[in-house]
């Protein structure tokens, strides 16, 4: 919460809690969606990719945020929940023996999307249970088994069925919400803009009840928590439950953006990619998902662009030197690891303190009060 | 009956590997009360580096002579990466909160990746010509790999001398007091940066010859960063701060893997990656502080 401008007082706490405090803020959201909404029209289609792609990090650092960032429950096996939905929701829309007119209204994949939720949810709960004893490494290291132990299970148990090697394909058309069939860039945009807004909204409105307070204090100080009477362990394993249900959200959505499920889509890297999205945004703050996500697909992006600019130089110009071009996407991924590192060591606050402090100038300008 | 002991024998051989390994990462968590998940990659990079040497060095001598002047340079250059890693990364980390920490070596292990990947490829390379005969050694009706018995002896050597340099030498007994109390040791004079340093230092030692080892077993690729994961598993085992600890949790996860993949894999394909992180977990239900790790006592 930043600083309210100089003069704004409220006199209830209802109106301290509200989602829009100000009409400058319920225009600035307004001015968001409409933003949002146009942004196909706004870039060209090959950006496209690039928006569907930070809104599926967000759907999935959704969660490791709130185990993280609000409940203090670390976790490095967040990329198994995301597997268990999309490839629970692969499952039901391929294999089960769905009724013609549920086809027909295109219920088929909306259901499957809180049958992934709930799948990964009650998976994630399973691993959340160690959190009742242990802590601090103890539990990430029950958290990575999760990783490992289902990635496994999924690669020799479930890539069997059916006879195909390792990835199940989505036969086009498949993907469809009521009358929509998901078939192209701006749709599977437009449809992960929703689910987002859906997630983030519902994640707020946590954070603001019963529950979210009792997971800040659980962060806070757990042992402090229990003795003021907050059910320690039942808080921490409904945050696994909910962490689990964005994550199979999560899963659910990334299957209709790539039409296929396969087991490489959910390596360990990207359990650790996540982590890394929301220390990088800001732990413990729903902006910093959104900003961590941007940073790191965009960071991408140019990385590609300049790494697929640079090896288009080598071929034409020095083709002796055309051995580099091999290494390069190497080269990608050692540079992004620096980036990780130089990020944390010279910001440690994340992106969204910075964006605070940026918002609080404004806010307060010319009279600054908070010294800094 | 004889397959079972088979099985025991060799995963005692092939967790003393991870018991090395994990002894470095021990000394780190001690030392720094750094949690280190770039272990596999340190582990990669040390196979690749010895292979490196010894492709040098077997042109020019006999091959044992050439493997262990490879072995050496080894150490030497895990000595210098050591020291470097903690200069330029992490001693800019002390004192940020402990998952900061900890991204910052899941960034050092994409790095590593990615650097030894540009320059080796991901072709899977092996020692030639082999340095171990192919031919199984027999011990008493027990049908051992050559590559695995030397590889035991050969931990255990580097075991020992460790453990001789924490008890005995001025810099490990500073390495102890510093693991022990923090403040004590520095108020007595003991340089917290030199301990640090040295703990990559050693660390990136042990994993070297730890990745050497794996390398020569199974050939160079990247598995073998993931079985330089399997340490995580054995210090959690063991206790996080102990030595003995990640000694004895080391092996366990070789003897596990082993009877996994001897019997498992059968019934469940797969089993030998899970079987150590399904144990674990379970063990974890019931010892949440491993065998021997330090009980936190929290108060409000």
């Amino acid at each position: 919460m930043s600083y309210l401008p100089c003069g704004t007082y409220f006199e209830s706490y209802a109106d301290d809690q509200k989602w829009w405090r100000t009409n400058f803020i319920k225009s600035k959201m307004i001015v968001m969606v409409v933003l949002l909404a146009a942004v196909p029209y706004l870039v060209g289609s090959q950006w496209m990719s690039v928006f569907y792609t930070i809104n599926y990090y967000i759907l999935a650092a959704l969660g490791v945020q709130l185990l993280i960032g609000y409940c203090g429950q670390i976790t490095l096996g967040h990329a198994a929940f995301v597997a268990v939905g999309g490839y629970t929701s692969a499952m039901m829309v391929l294999f089960l023996p769905w009724p013609q007119f549920m086809v027909d209204a295109g219920l088929v994949y909306p259901i499957s999307i809180v049958c992934a939720g709930f799948a990964a949810a009650i998976w994630s709960v399973l691993f959340g249970l160690p959190s009742a004893r242990v802590k601090g490494f103890y539990l990430i290291m029950t958290t990575m088994a999760a990783q490992w132990i289902t990635l496994r299970l999924v690669i020799t148990q479930l890539s069997k069925i059916g006879g195909r090697e390792q990835s199940f394909p989505l036969p086009p058309g498949v993907i469809k919400i009521g009358p929509w069939v998901i078939d192209s860039d701006e749709k599977i945009y437009y449809f992960s803009v929703i689910l987002v807004l859906i997630c983030l909204v519902a994640m707020g409105n946590l954070l603001r009840s019963k529950i979210g307070r009792a997971w800040i204090a659980i962060r806070d100080n757990d042992i402090a928590a229990e003795t003021m009477g907050v059910n320690i362990i039942v808080y921490k394993l409904l945050a696994f439950f909910v962490a689990g249900f964005f994550a199979g959200i999560a899963g659910a959505f990334w299957i209709s953006a790539l039409f296929f499920v396969s087991p490489e889509n959910y390596e360990w890297f990207y359990s650790l990619l996540w982590v890394g999205i929301i220390l990088i945004g800001g732990v413990g703050s729903i902006q910093g998902i959104v900003f961590g996500s941007a940073f790191v697909v965009l960071v991408f992006k140019f990385l590609e662009m300049g790494v697929l600019g640079l090896s288009d130089v080598l071929m034409t110009s020095y083709p002796e030197w055309g051995w580099v071009t091999t290494k390069i996407i190497f080269f990608k991924e050692s540079v992004f690891g620096l980036a990780i590192i130089f990020f944390l060591i010279y910001e440690p606050n994340g992106i969204s303190y910075r964006y605070w402090q940026i918002k609080n100038y404004f806010n307060l300008w010319p009279f600054s009060y908070t010294g800094k | 009956m004889e397959l079972f002991l088979q099985l025991i024998v060799t995963g005692v051989m092939l967790g003393s590997i991870f018991a090395l390994v994990s002894l470095g990462w021990v000394l780190i968590y001690k030392c720094s009360g750094v949690l280190n998940l770039a272990m596999g990659e340190l582990t990669m990079i040390g196979g690749y580096v010895c292979l490196a040497f010894y492709q040098k060095f077997v042109t020019i001598m006999p091959v044992n002579y050439a493997f262990v002047l490879a072995l050496i340079g080894t150490i030497f250059i895990g000595l210098i990466l050591g020291l470097l890693t903690e200069r330029v990364f992490l001693r800019k980390m002390i004192g940020e909160p402990v998952l900061a920490v900890i991204m910052v070596t899941v960034g050092l292990s994409f790095f590593f990746k990615g650097l030894v990947f540009m320059i080796w490829d991901t072709d899977t390379q092996v020692f030639l010509p082999r340095i171990f005969s192919i031919e199984p050694i027999v011990i008493w009706g027990i049908t051992v790999g050559a590559v695995y018995l030397w590889s035991f002896i050969a931990a255990m050597i580097l075991m020992v001398i460790f453990i001789c340099f924490f008890k005995y030498t001025r810099w490990g007994l500073s390495m102890q007091a510093c693991a022990d109390d923090e403040m004590a040791a520095l108020s007595l004079g003991v340089s917290a940066k030199f301990v640090y340093a040295l703990a990559w230092a050693i660390a990136f030692m042990a994993a070297g010859v730890g990745g050497t080892l794996l390398g020569n077993i199974n050939g160079l690729n990247y598995s073998v960063s993931s079985l330089g994961l399997l340490v995580l598993p054995a210090v959690v085992l063991g206790g996080l701060n102990s030595v003995p600890g990640a000694i004895v949790g080391g092996i366990t996860i070789g003897i596990l893997q082993n009877l996994a993949g001897g019997y498992g894999e059968a019934y469940i394909p797969g089993s030998k990656e899970v079987a150590p992180f399904v144990f674990m977990v379970i063990f974890l239900l019931f010892k949440p502080y491993g065998l021997w790790g330090w009980e936190r006592i929290e108060r409000v």
